[in-house]
């Protein structure tokens, strides 16, 4: 038995009579200690797959089980970073991270649980803006931010919300790195969702496609074999990295093109008018 | 080293600006510390010299205008009369002060202040006298120099108004004479109601003529004759002096608190002293009934603080006491029920009737329910806990809490607690749903959620209601303190209204301003208090 499962996993929204399937049929199975990223086009149903996983969602059919047990709340052993960072704008960035760890860990002591906090700031090279608040930080310093928050519970499964896409290039390349070091250091599950194909490439042991939605499932999956740890000055040489960007980026522009091969135009039959010719009367 | 310390310096005055609002003063500060002159200048000029200017203006705009506007108050009156009135009502203040002083003096000092007043009063008398003298003669000369101009009109009024009595006897004389022929047949009646028509018409018009002539002589006699007014002034503030000088010699001497108790002490003593000595059973009873009298003298004499007039400040004070507590019973309704409403779309639902129905209802309504209802709570406010608890307290007792007050207060609060209320459940319910999700996925219980997520979340709308509140309060306050007799400053401009002293219309502009003002500090308060719970960096519009 795999450690998290997604078995047949659908949702929808909108009324009965009028439903518009998000996720249909989503199966997945991921092994312990595995980085697993989820690549889709955007609207295909990425965040509510994650909603589902952290259970901030019920499926309508199918379970999500870790350990076997469904999970039908969210809890601390399922550490979600949303994209938006959701910190809590009035907390300095000690103050959100304590609450979290004050939450999961509450048989701490104020000298343990500050050392623990600041344990993680320090992984995420936050120390000096260990005061700040969020609206006192770049997007890149809140991310982080999140990121230690989540860290901190030490959560059994980490979920990855598009944790990067709102950060710029360089930051983004930054935080990758930072994500990889951490996670090699302490190893765990780990779930990324993304849109960016190098980024999967480049972290994720396994890639899974989205396909488009509604109606969304998953596709076939690719196995990323590179070697760890992976230099990303030297990838873009690596012919096994490029093949597999290829493949993958390939498949995702395919889906796309197919559906739009596949979509019927709508086209409405204009009565046959023409004009009428009065000269030759 | 110096250069960044002072630039510390600078950066902690101009954020202190920012937070309380006053960013027009920006400039200035900048200025100060020398920062580009030349683009501090040009913000000086166009934020605060021109609207400077622009009030200047409007000032003068008042004090030309107000002068040709008569009422049936007098004149309305000028900044300058306002401004006086300040300093009338200070004065005021000082002088209560200066009595209930007097009041509690004893002993030498008292010996010595009374000779010290009573000199004070003597040198105070002549001069008194001297003006007034002053200003017999002022009005003499006017009542002459009035004479010489009216003596001419009113000799042309007298002959003319025995010229046409004349006249009209003389047509009275020939109506009768017309009528007399008209019954013996001689003329037609048509020429008799000519004729009666006609002398109506001729009196008229010399009724008017008269009147004329009067009115000119009234306006003689109303024109204002300067050195009269100015002797009059003098004579008016001087003669004030002297009678506050003779109050004070009052509180020196007779109505003195130990002097009063000295006397009630001595007659107790007196009759203790016959009592011993009776020698009738008779005599014994009389004595003894006395004693006990002269007993409760003491005693209630004891008890005895000086019964100060209200004064603007002490109504100020009051007031902004009434419109605290009111704020107060507002805040503390308005949160927890639009936390509720907020939390639950039900109870909104069921708040929501209610809130709409009652918001729209006036002060003055809520008033009038809170006597009744709120007044049934204490018949007797004298003897009553609340009243007797709050009047032990230092402060509190000087400002003499009584049921108006409360009513005052209710009223207040009635009115101030919707928009906190309303507020407060958009605050509430508008809370970002990530928070939410931190919550859920923390699984933060009931409380912790409520404290440490939604309260936080909502607390800028929660100060933005609450600041909306207080200046509601504020505004109803003066209304209900005027209706309710309640002491504070709209109890002094209902009193000022209807005593109508050449002060009043002078002090009912000064409290306008008075309010306005406070009414400003309290916004501004709040303003501050709003923008250090504000967490996204975004100020409270000014």
């Amino acid at each position: 038995m795999a450690y998290l499962e997604l078995d047949n996993v659908s949702i929808g929204f909108g009324p009965p009579d009028n439903r518009v399937d998000v996720l249909k049929d989503v199966s997945l199975s991921v092994e312990e200690n595995e980085f697993v990223a989820i690549i889709g086009f955007s609207g295909s149903g990425k965040s509510t797959l994650m909603s589902l996983l952290a259970g901030l969602q019920k499926p309508d059919t199918g379970e999500v089980r870790i350990h076997g047990n469904v999970i039908t709340e969210p809890g601390p052993q399922l550490g979600i970073m949303f994209q938006n960072y959701s910190l809590l704008p009035w907390l300095t960035v000690f103050g959100n991270i304590e609450l979290a760890v004050h939450q999961v860990f509450p048989e701490l002591s104020k000298a343990a649980l500050k050392e623990h906090v600041e344990h993680y700031v320090e992984m995420v090279s936050l120390t000096p803006a260990l005061a700040k608040r969020p609206s006192e930080l770049s997007g890149g310093m809140r991310q982080r931010v999140s990121l230690a928050r989540t860290l901190a519970m030490r959560p059994e499964i980490l979920l990855l919300d598009e944790p990067l896409s709102a950060l710029d290039a360089l930051t983004r390349a930054v935080l990758q790195d930072e994500i990889i070091r951490i996670w090699e250091e302490d190893k765990r599950t780990v779930l990324m969702i993304t849109n960016d194909v190098d980024e999967a490439t480049l972290m994720a042991d396994r890639i899974v496609p989205l396909t488009l939605g509604p109606s969304a499932t998953l596709a076939e999956e690719f196995a990323v074999t590179l070697d760890r740890p992976r230099d990303r000055a030297n990838l873009n040489k690596n012919p096994e990295f490029m093949k597999l960007k290829n493949a993958v980026t390939q498949f995702m522009v395919g889906m796309n093109t197919e559906a739009r091969e596949t979509k019927v135009a709508p086209t409405i039959s204009m009565p046959d008018v023409k004009p009428m010719d009065f000269s030759a009367a | 080293m110096t250069e960044s310390k002072k630039d510390v310096i600078k950066f902690k005055m101009l954020k202190a600006i920012d937070l309380s609002g006053f960013t027009v003063f920006d400039p200035v500060l900048r200025l100060a510390f020398g920062e580009d002159p030349k683009k501090q200048f040009g913000s000086i000029v166009k934020y605060i010299f021109i609207p400077i200017v622009f009030v200047l203006t409007c000032l003068w705009l008042w004090s030309w205008i107000a002068p040709h506007h008569k009422t049936k108050s007098g004149e309305v009156p000028t900044p300058r009369d306002v401004l006086n009135s300040v300093s009338v009502n200070d004065t005021i203040a000082d002088r209560e002060a200066i009595k209930s002083q007097d009041f509690l003096l004893s002993g030498e000092k008292r010996q010595a202040r009374l000779s010290e007043v009573k000199a004070q009063h003597a040198a105070l008398k002549a001069e008194v006298d001297r003006l007034q003298a002053i200003v017999q003669t002022r009005e003499k000369e006017k009542a002459d120099r009035e004479a010489a101009i009216i003596a001419p009109l009113s000799e042309r009024y007298e002959a003319l108004r025995s010229e046409y009595r004349e006249a009209g006897k003389e047509r009275d004389r020939l109506i009768a004479e017309l009528s007399e022929d008209l019954a013996a047949g001689r003329i037609q009646k048509m020429e008799l109601t000519a004729a009666i028509r006609e002398d109506g018409e001729i009196s008229d018009v010399e009724r008017e003529e008269l009147n004329a002539l009067k009115s000119e002589i009234d306006e003689v006699r109303s024109q204002k004759y300067r050195p009269l007014e100015i002797a009059r002034k003098e004579y008016d503030s001087m003669a004030d002096k002297l009678f506050f000088l003779g109050t004070r010699l009052e509180f020196l001497e007779d109505r003195n608190l130990n002097v009063r108790l000295d006397e009630a002490r001595s007659r107790l003593d007196g009759y203790m002293a016959d009592l011993a000595a009776a020698e009738s059973a008779k005599d014994a009873l009389r004595l003894a009934k006395r004693a006990v009298r002269a007993e409760e003298s003491v005693d209630r004499l004891e008890g005895q603080e000086y019964a100060s007039a209200v004064t603007i400040y002490h109504q100020t004070k009051r007031s902004i006491f009434t419109v605290f507590i009111g704020f107060f019973m507002a805040a503390f309704v308005a949160i927890p029920v639009g936390i509720m409403c907020g939390l639950n779309k039900i109870f909104m639902a069921c708040m929501t009737p209610i809130i709409s129905v009652f918001k729209p209802v006036s002060p003055v309504v809520w008033l009038l329910i809170f006597q009744i209802v709120v007044g049934a709570f204490f018949p007797d406010p004298e003897t009553h806990p609340l009243f007797v608890t709050l009047g032990s307290i230092p402060f509190i007792s000087s400002l003499d809490v009584n049921p108006a007050l409360i009513f005052s207060a209710c009223t207040v609060a009635m009115c101030a607690v919707w928009p906190a209320l309303v507020n407060t459940a958009l605050g509430v319910a508008s809370i970002d749903p990530d928070h939410v999700n931190v919550a859920r996925v923390l699984r933060l219980g009931f409380w912790n959620r409520l404290f440490k997520i939604v309260i936080p979340s909502a607390l800028p709308l929660v100060f933005a209601g609450l600041r909306i509140s207080l200046g509601v309060g504020w505004m109803v306050l003066i209304a209900a303190e005027a209706l309710s007799s309640s002491d504070g400053l709209g109890k002094f401009v209902w009193d000022e209204y209807q005593n109508g002293s050449s002060l009043t219309f002078a002090n009912i502009i000064m409290v306008c301003f008075v309010v306005g003002i406070i009414g400003f500090f309290l916004d501004r308060m709040m303003i501050i208090l709003q923008r250090l719970v504000s967490f996204d960096g975004k100020g409270a519009s000014v």
